[in-house]
């Protein structure tokens, strides 16, 4: 068995050592069991993960469960108001806790012998157990949580990494003016790709294949705004969103809105990158008419037109603040070829459906992209299955962001792989 | 004055070793963080199944507490450690020793060993004191003092406190027992009411005892009585302690009337059989068998609408415990409100609850109730 592992660690460190920069990775890196599960052990199990929003688990008691690869993780809000997140495991013979994606409990039950748990995790009754039982070596395994202006992240090592901490300081003050936690969740849509989660990531770090796949993106997409090539015909209307961007960024660094750019993708542990971007016409919302989904705006604003607050994590997440909603995806690998996408629509929790918004206006340019862009990730990974497939380069101008994100994947596992 | 001459010489012996030294400085006080145990120095026969059992510890030392507070003590029975809380019926002003009062329940285990085996000489381990329910709290002129049967301690406690200080206050201080030999400190609440010009005293028993001179009142607490006894209670601070059917008529009693409840406070207990770990993290006396008569208590008539079957629920039952009484076998677990097994939705009725955390207060107020710790006051519908 042993060596069986040192096998295929041996065969994923070969694979990571010679990925050649620049070029997509290679086939099993999408295909391969091996590889998945060097993936879950390690991006999975020793990064932050983002799993959830806050207004998910609005009240004490709320509690969501997240799965991904063989992990089942519960999270919940103690009475303190506080999130906290432990394995969904019973501590007696194993039994899954809570079965439901989301719900309320009142302390967390064990549905087979009702063995029961505070919400600090702390077994509280174990019934028919003897005089010489002891609790207190039961509790339920904890797992690192934090809440960052509303996004919920865990982290499943015993020693997560300590530059969460420096994110956190950075990215606050760009999205706690959107108040996050006093919003309600609008909608929230999961789909399963036929693919590798590498490629769900990939994908949406470029945006080259936007004006052609995703018509209703970009009415208030810029697709400017990913890299470039400049050539004759685009000058102008790249000089244009370059004036707009810094006239916009100066707009709403006055309001107290932060807005440049931070990129640390591929340079720190928690990789992350941040920055407002104009959005075209009215530049209010990421909608079928670039004006805003729900009258009742976010926070205290009064300017719908805030552009979109884009925020981008490794491994596994993206996320756009706009003055009215805001947007989360986070993905969690199923398998090798099977990836889960949550889309999360969050407004405010005083606005009235059918009133101030409707879900289906809300959701309708994400779900549409969505849609488009699982086809382009199924069908990428249909061609890289075929064996024709080998690695291919990446636009200097248009895809530098795929090559972050290879590049921390191959860095990562390069360092944490026996 | 005269004093009363030591009788026996072994309490002799167990006064000196307890005897604090008057003619020197004030002894420290006494904190269970350092001093886990109390010496039993002294039990008095109140009533025909209460005592009264003084404790000390073994160093001189001053007890501070609120008249009202609570202590807990931990008992050995039979190899079991068990927890009890028991009100200090002893005053703060009389610093160098505490008592507590402790009726025995028909079937309780901790009140019949205490009757039955704790003796002068012997050591309990002691934790406390805590508890919120003291007129020391929040002092005001006029009181209104309502006690069903042990339910008296706390109030004693806070009468013998205004007493010994002096105190000015104006109380009106009701007791209500089953009989006239089931009232509690009748000498000395008279005494105190002599040395107290504005205490004064009610005694209500339910029924006569034959050959009692009780001249007091018969019958229950009821409006017209309250009237009667306390015409201006709407301007007291009303404290009431006794068994949960008797504190709901007293609290309905005073809502009715138009009181204001913030000024209304009751001395709480509930839980009968937690498990230890989830007893000591409940604030609050949660197990007090000495406020638990077993008779004289109303019963309702609980549904299953679902099954098809009725049974009856002492006001002092849990609706499971009746439930099993009746041998209709509900889900449930803990039996302490903690787990939520038994969750059952209400159709009608009321019930008390005190829970442990199993239960949402959203589910409350979608008519949820957990039966293990719901306790009935009028008849009941369940949806089972």
């Amino acid at each position: 068995m042993t060596h069986t592992i040192s096998a295929q660690s041996l065969l994923t460190r070969e694979l990571l050592a010679r990925r050649r920069p620049g070029y997509s990775l290679e086939a099993p890196f999408y295909l391969s069991d091996t590889v998945l599960k060097a993936d879950m052990e390690h991006i999975f199990g020793k990064h932050w993960i983002f799993v959830a929003v806050e207004p998910q688990i609005p009240e004490a008691g709320d509690y969501i469960t997240v799965d991904f690869g063989t992990n089942s993780i519960l999270i919940v809000r103690d009475d303190d108001n506080q999130v906290q997140a432990f394995h969904n495991v019973c501590r007696h013979r194993g039994s899954r806790l809570c079965a439901s994606q989301q719900g309320v409990v009142g302390n967390i039950v064990c549905p087979y012998h009702q063995w029961t748990y505070d919400l600090s995790g702390k077994l509280i009754h174990a019934k028919h157990m003897g005089e010489d039982f002891d609790p207190s070596h039961l509790s339920l395994k904890k797992v690192h949580v934090r809440n960052m202006a509303g996004l919920i992240f865990i982290c499943l090592a015993e020693n997560p990494p300590e530059d969460f901490e420096q994110m956190a300081a950075e990215m606050t003050p760009y999205i706690a003016p959107h108040q996050l936690s006093q919003c309600k969740v609008a909608a929230q849509i999961d789909i399963v790709e036929d693919c590798n989660w590498k490629l769900t990531m990939e994908n949406n770090r470029e945006c080259y294949h936007c004006v052609s796949n995703h018509p209703e993106l970009t009415i208030s997409l810029y697709e400017y705004g990913f890299g470039y090539q400049p050539d004759e015909h685009n000058k102008e209307g790249l000089q244009r969103f370059q004036d707009i961007m810094a006239a916009s960024h100066k707009r709403w660094e006055a309001m107290g809105l932060p807005s440049r750019e931070i990129d640390t993708l591929d340079d720190r542990i928690t990789g992350f990158r941040t920055q407002r971007l104009p959005i075209d016409r009215s530049g209010q919302s990421q909608t079928m008419n670039a004006e805003v989904a729900s009258k009742k705006l976010l926070a205290d604003f009064v300017d719908p037109a805030l552009g979109g607050l884009s925020f981008w994590t490794q491994p596994n997440s993206w996320h756009h603040f706009m003055s009215d909603h805001i947007v989360s995806f986070t993905v969690l690998p199923i398998s090798a070829t099977k990836t889960l996408v949550r889309t999360t629509w969050c407004v405010h929790k005083d606005a009235v459906e059918g009133k101030d918004y409707t879900k289906e206006n809300l959701t309708a340019v994400w779900n549409a992209t969505n849609d488009q862009d699982r086809r382009l990730v199924e069908e990428s990974q249909v061609g890289i299955a075929t064996g024709a497939y080998e690695p291919g380069p990446y636009s200097p101008f248009t895809e530098g962001l795929v090559e972050k994100f290879c590049n921390w994947y191959v860095k990562r596992l390069s360092a944490l792989i026996p | 004055m005269s004093t009363s001459p030591v009788t026996s010489s072994a309490i002799t012996v167990a006064l000196a070793a307890h005897a604090p030294d008057f003619s020197g400085a004030v002894s420290p006080s006494w904190s269970s963080d350092t001093d886990e145990f109390l010496r039993c120095v002294h039990v008095r026969q109140e009533t025909h199944d209460v005592k009264t059992f003084v404790l000390a510890a073994d160093e001189p030392r001053n007890f501070r507490y609120l008249p009202g507070q609570f202590i807990t003590l931990e008992l050995d029975i039979n190899g079991e450690k068990i927890n009890r809380c028991y009100t200090l019926s002893s005053t703060p002003t009389r610093p160098d020793l505490v008592s507590i009062t402790v009726k025995r329940v028909p079937g309780g285990v901790v009140s019949n060993w205490l009757h039955d085996h704790l003796q002068p000489g012997m050591v309990l381990g002691a934790m406390g004191p805590s508890g919120e329910f003291s007129c020391f709290r929040q002092p005001a002129q006029r009181y209104l003092f309502i006690s069903g049967g042990s339910g008296i301690t706390p109030l004693m406690s806070m009468t013998r406190a205004l007493h010994d200080l002096g105190s000015d206050a104006d109380i009106v201080f009701v007791h209500c027992a089953r009989t006239p030999a089931d009232l509690l400190f009748p000498e000395e609440l008279t005494l105190m009411a002599r040395n107290m010009p504005r205490l004064r005293l009610a005694m209500v028993c339910d029924q006569h005892t034959p050959g009692s001179h009780y001249a007091g009142h018969l019958g229950r607490m009821d409006a017209a009585r309250l009237a009667h006894i306390a015409p201006d209670f709407l301007q007291r601070d009303i404290y009431t302690c006794g068994p949960a059917p008797f504190m709901r008529v007293v609290r309905e009693l005073a809502a009715g009337a138009g009181y204001a409840m913030e000024r209304y406070r009751e001395e709480s207990f509930s839980f009968e059989s937690l498990p230890a770990q989830v007893a000591a993290e409940i604030p609050g006396p949660q197990d007090r068998p000495e406020l638990f008569p077993a008779d004289s208590v109303p019963a309702f008539q609980v549904k299953l609408e679902k099954m098809g079957r009725s049974f009856s629920c002492r006001g002092d039952q849990t609706i499971l415990q009746a439930a099993a009484a009746a041998d209709i076998r509900l889900p449930s677990s803990c039996s302490s409100g903690a787990c939520g097994t038994c969750k059952t939705r209400k159709i009608s009725g009321q019930v008390e609850m005190k829970h442990a955390g199993g239960i949402r207060q959203r589910e409350i107020d979608q008519g949820w109730i957990l039966p293990c710790c719901s306790r009935p006051s009028s008849d009941i519908a369940l949806e089972r």
